[in-house]
This record gives structure tokens, sequence and C-alpha cells, in this order.
């Protein structure tokens, strides 16, 4: 008994020497660190960045790669945990990256903010809206090139403006982001003069929206704003919204953008407005698609193409660094000016305005309508 | 001074850990973490394994702790010294509390009663504006330079793992003594039969309250001293997934003995970190089948098959 523990023993140290040798032979690389939620509650919006960003350093290094050398994309996952993912951050400095792509959620982000501030190390997260990622701590080694809240909800507004809504509803679930995204939607709402009088919570886990639609229903809205991220329980508030009969216009947030809601939400959300940043006729997304299906062998969506252009943007600071210190890279990333992005709507280009380290075009926010069961045409861009 | 010299030694050790790991920024880190996850291990045990008390607050005071000290020292701006002690007089307030409650409620009860306190305290952080930072939490901040006789000085590396080593060794050192006390004895025969604990004299209800305090204050010690290893508290971390996580480290340790929660601690803690280069993200599915497996065939957990094959092998051997 002993002896066979011993020899299994003995046989994973030997595989850990020969991963640690194979580790220590690809010395000629440019070394990004990745952090992706693969076991946590992030799992279905951190793992299609991921892909996005697997895809775009396998294009970038088939094109010969960046200084002469190949992108190795070191990948960790922090099971959505921030504290875990501080860790893993500093796993991934000790390892010699020169960059971290944070490619999970908003807290977890901002813990690792910790790692890069106090390592020197440059961090981009592609995909993470959190408004105050970049003030919250004053760390010039962060970027953030996703679609800000605000934008979200400035664009939503914008494009019911014409509407003159002036009393309406907003619906969400008792998950952190949702009840960040409700936040700071009322905000906005509140702002533009628009009076939120009924909100509604459905808890993670819940059996039926129908009491809270029911609440909804008879404070008589304008309009339904959704913020909601959980799934299942967004499910049931579409099937409410249809058990009772009701047709007041919804406009989503965001997370309804999400293929997965086509299925599980089968037939329930036509004729819903939804927050995007993606735009299926531009031509940088027709050329994305078509090399996302080629290597995937299914469609892309708006996830996959946060990540491709993370990646991008990092091989595109390096070059323009034209060395591996961290502080030019660093510098190099500050400086990206109308970079032609996949992500937003058409023409979008990042840049960090002097000062800022949010790389999102304010007006590249789009609104697009779901029209037979999927994520259809976009009639709307801008926050004007 | 021979009943101190295992605990200088294990200071010493210790410390001796903090400073070998103190160019190895993600070693530092692990070891910083999981002496934490220990000494909530620890205090978990005591209140799950030795006083039978089924309690989910346990990272919710752990939370309480964390967030004290930072809002009462940098929104209130009061000295650290004071936050700290305000910190943890304001924890042992909440456990009273809590606790006076529960000794109404016992097993089930007790359980959702806590939890729904763990849940309540997530809420209260997530709608505590400006106070609390919301779901985003608090950062920015720095642990404040201590004065000592006169001269200023800030603990940073090595020399803050080693105030995290001490803060685990007391936490040790408090349970240690209690369960080899009459309060220890009393807290046993309150978790194998209340009844005939109050039967032989034991106050039952003060006994319950005491311990739901004593380690729910140990819990937010061991806060405050997370609060300043990533400089960051936000919501998340302090929620019922970790307790679950608590409750698996204890019952795979050995429920009810020191040793259990420190092993049992040290093994879940590493557990993904070791697997996931290996197998990936299947590490989950493991983490599963472990638990189910030590469930059904060594519920003494860990320190109970080393138990057992002491009795079988030890004694021929020596």
């Amino acid at each position: 008994m002993t002896s066979v523990i011993s020899r299994r023993l003995f046989g994973a140290c030997a595989a850990a020497a020969v991963l640690a040798a194979g580790a220590a032979a690809a010395q000629d690389t440019i070394k990004i660190g990745v952090i992706t939620d693969k076991t946590g509650t992030a799992k279905f919006y951190a793992e299609p960045v991921t892909e996005g960003s697997m895809l775009a350093a396998k294009i970038i290094n088939a094109a010969g790669g960046v200084l002469g050398k190949k992108i190795e994309l070191l990948i960790e996952d922090d099971q959505n945990k921030p504290d875990v993912s501080a860790t893993v951050a500093r796993k991934l400095v000790d390892a010699g990256v020169v960059f971290i792509l944070s490619n999970t959620s908003t807290t977890a982000t901002q813990q690792q903010q910790t790692v890069s501030l106090e390592t020197k190390t440059p961090q981009l997260t592609p995909s993470n809206s959190g408004e105050t990622l970049t003030t919250q701590i004053d760390n010039p080694y962060f970027f953030q090139t996703g679609p800000l809240f605000s934008y979200q909800i400035n664009t939503l507004l914008a494009y019911t403006r014409a509407k003159q809504f002036k009393r309406v509803a907003l619906m969400t679930d008792n998950s952190e982001l949702g009840q960040l995204v409700a936040r700071s939607f009322k905000a906005g709402l509140e702002k533009a003069g628009v009076q939120v009088i009924v909100e509604e919570v459905v808890q993670r886990g819940a059996t039926s929206a129908v009491p809270q639609m029911q609440k909804v229903r008879a404070a008589n809205p304008e309009a339904i704003f959704q913020a909601g991220v959980l799934g299942p329980e967004m499910v049931l508030f579409f099937r409410a919204y249809h058990q009772l009969g009701m047709k007041t216009p919804i406009l989503g947030s965001y997370n309804l953008s999400i293929p997965l809601y086509l299925t599980m939400a089968k037939d329930l959300m036509d004729g819903i407005v939804i927050v995007d940043a993606y735009d299926r006729e531009k031509p940088e997304v027709k050329a994305f698609e078509e090399q996302f299906q080629k290597e995937y062998g299914r469609p892309a969506f708006n996830l996959n193409a946060y990540g491709y252009d993370g990646v991008r943007l990092i091989a595109d600071a390096i070059k323009r660094a034209g060395s591996l210190d961290k502080e030019k890279i660093r510098a190099a990333m500050q400086a990206t000016k109308d970079f032609p992005a996949t992500i937003g709507a058409k023409g979008m280009k990042y840049t960090f305005p002097p000062g800022k380290r949010t790389g999102f075009d304010p007006e590249g926010v789009v609104v697009r309508l779901i029209e037979n069961n999927a994520h259809g045409r976009v009639v709307h861009a801008g926050q004007k | 001074m021979t009943r101190a010299a295992p605990w200088l030694a294990a200071a010493a050790a210790m410390i001796a850990v903090a400073f070998l790991l103190k160019d190895f920024g993600y070693y530092s880190d692990q070891y910083r973490k999981l002496m934490l996850w220990v000494a909530l291990a620890l205090g978990f045990n005591f209140l799950f394994g030795i006083a039978g008390q089924v309690a989910f607050s346990h990272f919710a005071f752990y939370g309480i702790g964390a967030y004290a000290v930072v809002i009462l020292t940098f929104k209130a701006g009061l000295p650290l010294g004071v936050a700290v002690v305000l910190g943890l007089a304001l924890c042992a307030v909440l456990a009273i509390a809590v606790g006076i409650a529960a000794t109404r409620l016992e097993g089930f009860y007790l359980a959702l009663a806590t939890m729904a306190f763990a849940q309540l305290f997530l809420v209260v952080l997530t709608e505590g504006g400006a106070v609390t930072g919301g779901a985003g939490g608090i950062a920015n901040y720095r642990l404040p330079a201590l004065e000592l006789g006169g001269r200023r000085f800030t603990l940073t590396g090595p020399y803050y793992t080693s105030l995290i080593a001490l803060v685990l060794l007391a936490t040790f050192f408090v349970f240690w003594r209690l369960d080899r006390s009459y309060f220890g004895r009393a807290c046993r025969a309150i978790r194998d039969n209340p009844e005939a604990a109050a039967a032989m004299g034991v106050d039952v209800a003060r006994t319950k309250i005491v311990v739901f305090t004593v380690t729910s204050v140990l819990a937010g010690a061991a806060g405050m001293a997370y609060a300043f290893v990533d400089n960051i508290v936000n919501p998340p971390v302090f929620g019922l997934e970790n307790v679950f996580l608590l409750l698996f480290m204890v019952i795979i340790g050995g429920s009810g003995r020191h040793a259990g929660a420190v092993v049992g601690a040290i093994l879940l803690y590493m557990l993904p970190y070791v697997l996931t280069p290996l197998i990936g993200h299947h590490q989950a599915l493991v983490f599963g089948i472990v638990m189910v497996a030590a469930m059904l065939f060594r519920p003494d957990g860990l320190v109970g098959v080393y138990d057992r094959l002491r009795a079988r092998y030890g004694r021929g051997a020596a």
C-alpha cells in the first residue's frame, strides 16, 4: 500500500519536474498572463472572453508574433474569488509576465490591482464595465476597455428620449453585479429626470417572478428597465411578463446580449431592445467571426470579441514600446490612440484620453433589437 | 518556561518561513491567506466540532472585523489601535446579540438564523453606499505607520506576514487553553447531550453564548489581518460560499480536533492550486468526490485515519 502511494507520488513529482523543465525551455516568448474564471459564477462571461484572447494570440503568432517573439498566454483560474484572483496575479508576475489581462469579474479585477500596482505590472480588463475600476485606486498600471455602465444607460436613454418616458420600472436580481447594474441604471435615469416608480428584485434561486411582475403591472410604468444578470432568474421575469399578458416595452441591460438567453428564454424576448457593444455588420466583426468559426467550429458572439481585442491591444502596446520593459509597455498602452476595435459601433476606435485609463469610446455603445429569437440589427448607436 | 517553549518554537518557525518566502510574491501571498484560513478553521472547529453549534456566520464576523477596521481607520479617521479595539468590541456586541437569540434556537434553526445574519451582512455591505463602498468595496488604503517608543515604522512584506503568524498562534493558543479548561469540557458535554450537561450543573445558555462570542471575535481579529493583505475589502470574499468551504475543511480534517482543523484547512486551501495545473477546471469535480467519499467512509476525518493507523501499526513498531 505504502509503496504504491510512494511510487505514485514519485510519478507525480517526476511529471511536475518535466512540466517545469518544459516551461523553462520556452523562455523565448512574450508572456502575457490571463486571469479567467473556469469554475466560479463568472465562468459564462469569462471563458468566452478568454477564447477570444486565445484566438488573437494564435493569429498574431501565425503572423510572426511581436518583436520577433511569439506570445505565450499563461492562463489562470481565479474561481471568481477576488482574494484568489490577487493570489494568481502574483503567481503570474512571479512567472515573468509583462502584462496581465483580466477576463474575470469586476470585483476580482479590482482586487488584482493591488498586485499590478505593487509589482508595477501593466494590467488590462477588456470586458469589465465597473464604473469605478480606474478611479477607486490611483493605479497608473491599470487600463479598462470595457463599455462603462454609464455609457450603457446613457445610450439606452438616448434611444428612448424620443419616447418621452417619465415613469419607469426597474427590475433586477440580488446578485452583486445585478445590484451594481441596477444602481447605475437608476442613477442615470434619475439624472435624466425619469422617475423610477417601482423597483423589483428576483432573488437568486426563486421559482417565480409573478408576484414581482404583478406589482410592476399595478404601478403601470411606461417602460421596464431590466438590470438583472442571473440567467434562470431573468427567464422567470420574461415568463411572468408573458403570463401576465404585459405589453410594456422592455429595455434590457447588456447582460441579455449573451446568446445563452436565446435558448433559456426561447421566443420570450422578441421585441426587446438591449444594450450591446457589437455590430455584426462591421467589416472588423465579419473578419473576426470568420476566423473564430474556423478556429472553434461555432459562431462567435460579443464576449469573444472583447478578449480578442484585449490581446490585440496588448500586442500593439508591446510593439510600440519596442521592448519587454513593463514601464515602457505601460506608457505605450497609455498612449494608445485610434486603435481599430472589433467591439463597439461602426468605426469605433480605442483611445486613452490624457489622464484617463478607460479606453472605450463613450459613443461606441449600440442598441440592438431582438427579433425572431436572435440578436438582430443595431437600431441606435451612441449617447446622442 | 518549558510550557511556553513549543509555542515560541512554533512562532519562530512560522516567522522564519515568512522571511524565507519574502522574495516570492506568490508563495508569500499563499502563506498569508493560508494562515488566515487556518485561524478561521480553528475557530469554526471550536464552535462546530467542540461545542456542536452549526452556525454559518463565521465569515460574516471575519468581514465585520475587516470592514470595521478599515471604516474606523480610514473613514472615521481613528487611530489604528482604537479602530482594532472598537472593531473587536463591535464583533462581540453583534455576536452576543445573535448568540442570545441563537440559544433559543437549536441545530437546524441556529444554522438558518446565522445564515440569515450572514446574508443580511452582505446586503448591508452592498447597500452601504459610501460607508462600505457598495459592491466594489473599499480600496486604496494602506496599513498606517505604527508608533512605538517615539519611532514610526510600517509593517510590510515579511513583517506583516509575521504579524499574521502571531494572530494565528494567538488564536490557536486561546482555543487550545479553552479546550483544556472547564469551559472546553462544558462545551463538549453540551455538544454530546445538553440535558445531561445541564443536570451536571453546566449553564448551557451562557456557555453557548460565550463560545459563539469568543469564536466570532477571533474571526473578526483574523478579518482585521486580512484587510491589509490585499489592501482591499469587498463583499464576495465574506459570502456564504466560503463558510461551506470552512465547514468542509473541519469535517475533512476531523471535526472536534485542533489538528484536524489545521490539516483540513491546509489541504482544502491548497487543493485547487495543486490540482488546477494538472487537471484544469475538473478540480471542482475532484473536490466534490473527495468530500462525498470523506463523509461516507471517514466521518472522523483525516485525523481519525491517522489515529487508526497509529493504533494498528504505531505500537508494534515502537
